[in-house]
This record gives structure tokens, sequence and C-alpha cells, in this order.
């Protein structure tokens, strides 16, 4: 059961020493910032290695957040500014993180799913077309639709300008929808 | 210039200005290519926002607070010791020098004439014999751990400020 008391409240009783406070934060941040993580990682173990970091960086120098934000802004930009360490880190050699043909994500399927093409709803459709997008383009589509963020609040996570998230969203949906077209063109030509 | 569908998502997400609002609420009244454009965008904007969220392992949350227990239990002496602990050598210090100071003050003759008072004298112990070999060795023991301690801490804080400027400048920007 997760607790009632909000991100400010459990913050300050995890500053007083209780660590079971910051065990209820990440309860409550988990699914986003893990999901937010695959949308770098290649496999769910790279990305549960890189939500843990963030947990753990945020709970050191959670001291420092200042409350004029809200703390799940300040959360997922520790996210961002860790996933894309680790990715440039472990592609330094190889390939670039802008260039789409070279990134290739794991196909992440949400449990329950089954191949049987009968049984894949839309929602699967969208999973899928979203893990073939850029990480920022895939970035930007979830903090706006699942992460409850602002224009502004993206801008301040992802460190760029507000603008600049407004014209990089309407990018990332063109995408995700030529590759959901694309995908359910190639579904329909299967089944025939 | 906008094109349609731009001027439609910012007309969905709301991030147009009143004015453009309402052109752009009259535009899918009257224009027929908006009015498709749009029913077609809202349906996109309902299936994104039904995406769902991953989930983590099952022990996520406790491999987290274990991860930050050991992270804990690594962190130097100095954050770990108990304030109370401080304040108790301060005070056994502060109640050692009263004492001194007691027994030094009540073995004062008082009733001494004033010229024998001017003529105090002090006799200082002899710590010839507690300067022997050893305890200086014990001394420069104690002074090179306080130099590796000192280095120790150094180094850590130099690796922490790395860590904690690489957090906030990615909370800034």
């Amino acid at each position: 059961m997760q607790s009632k008391l909000s991100d400010i409240e459990l913050i300050e009783q995890t500053l007083a020493g209780d660590q079971s406070a910051y065990a209820d934060l990440v309860k409550r941040h988990q699914r986003f910032v893990f999901t937010l993580a695959m949308r770098f990682a290649k496999s769910r173990e790279d990305a549960e290695e890189i939500a843990q970091d963030c947990f753990i960086k945020a709970y050191k120098s959670l001291d420092s957040f200042q409350r004029q934000a809200k703390f799940s802004t300040w959360l997922y930009t520790i996210v961002y500014t860790t996933a894309m360490t680790t990715l440039r880190k472990k592609r330094v050699a190889t390939d670039s993180i802008d260039d789409e043909d070279t990134f290739v994500q794991i196909e992440n399927k949400p449990s329950g799913y089954e191949d049987n093409a009968e049984n894949k709803s839309r929602t699967f459709y969208v999973d899928q077309a979203i893990n073939q997008l850029l990480p920022d383009d895939a970035t930007i589509i979830t903090l706006f639709y699942k992460g409850e963020q602002s224009l502004e609040e993206i801008a301040q996570t992802m460190g760029i300008e507000a603008n600049t998230v407004k014209v990089k969203l309407f990018r990332a949906r063109q995408r995700l929808k030529e590759k959901l077209e694309r995908n359910l063109k190639h579904e329909v030509n299967e089944l025939i | 210039m906008n094109s349609i569908e731009e001027k439609l998502w910012n007309y969905i997400d709301g991030t147009a200005s009143p004015e453009e609002q309402h052109a752009i609420s009259l535009l899918i009244e009257q224009d027929e290519a908006y009015r498709k454009k749009y029913r077609e965008l809202l349906a996109l904007n309902a299936e994104f926002t039904a995406i769902e969220l991953d989930e983590p392992p099952m022990a996520f949350t406790y491999n987290v607070m274990e991860a930050i227990r050991n992270e804990h239990a690594q962190a130097p002496l100095k954050a770990r010791v108990n304030l109370n602990i401080i304040k108790g050598i301060g005070l056994f210090f502060v109640l050692t020098i009263s004492a001194i100071l007691i027994f030094a003050l009540a073995s004062v003759n008082w009733s001494a004439s004033a010229d024998t008072a001017t003529q105090v004298k002090f006799t200082m112990p002899n710590m010839s014999h507690y300067l022997t070999s050893p305890l200086m060795q014990g001394f420069w023991f104690l002074d090179i751990v306080l130099a590796l301690y000192t280095f120790d801490t150094y180094l850590r804080k130099k690796s922490n400020t790395k860590m904690d400027t690489s957090v906030h400048s990615g909370g800034q920007n």
C-alpha cells in the first residue's frame, strides 16, 4: 500500500532520518522512472540499473532539492541526465544516439500480451512504435502524456527551451504516427 | 506560418493563445478539412494518452533501499559520529579544566602578606620521564593516522563534489 503523504512530506521525513519514507517515494515513482530508463536502455537489466542509480543519486542529493519545482521534475532531470550519460558511455565507440537507423531498442512487450495478432490491441502497437523512436522523441512523448509534465517542465528536465520542446513534441508525434501506421500496415499485410 | 496539423495540436494541447483557440475552433466548425484532421488527431491523442508504463521487477524498491543502506554503511566515520559523543568529550574537558582551576585557587594562601603574595612560586612537574622513546613513536604514529584520515576525507569530498555537480548541472539545465 502506498503512502498518502505528499512528496514534500515524504522528503521531509526522509531528511529527518526515516528511510521508509524514501522507500514510499521510490514505490510511488518507480514505474515512471523505469519507463523513462527503458526509453534509453537496450535491456530491462540496463533500465533497472539506470533507474536504481537515479534513485540513489536522488537520495544523496535530497537535501539540495529546492521545493520551487515538483519533486517529479527534479527526479526526471536526474533520470534524463543519468540515462544520457549511460547511453553515451555504452555507445561511444560504436555509433551515434541521434541516428535512428543505428538505434535498435529491445522490443518491450508489456506483460499479458501475446504474439497472436488478434490479441494485440491498439495500445500494443502504440507501445511498439514508441520503442522504435529515438530516445529523445520517446522521452518527450512519455513525459508529456504519462509524466503529467508541462512544456516548461519538460524543458527543465531536458535542458532545452520550452519552444524547442514544443517543436520537438510536434515532430515526435509525427514520427510516432508514421511508425504506427507503418507497423499496422505491415501487420495487415502479414495477415493477408 | 503553422501547418494545419501544428495549429490543431496547439489547440488540443491548449498551448495556443485565447485568440488562436477561438479562431481554430471556428475553423473546425466551418472547414471540413480542419474538422477531419481534428478528429484524426484527437483519436491519436487518446491513443498516446493510453500508453502503458513499464513495470519494474518486484524487488526494485528493496534493491534500491539495500543499495542505499550499503552506501550509508560505507560513509566516513565523521558522518556517523553521534553528536552526544562530541558533547560528552567537550563536557569532560570543561570539567577537567574547572577542577584544575578550583584546585589551583583552593591551594593559594590567601592570608599571606602583600609582599609574599607577589612572590608566587610555581613548581613545574618534571616531564622528561614522560617523553620516552615509545611515547614519541606513539605520537608520530597518531600524527600519520590523522594525516591519512585527513587525506581520505579530502579525496571523498572531492569525489562527492564531482558527483553532486553532475547531478545539479542536470537539474539546472
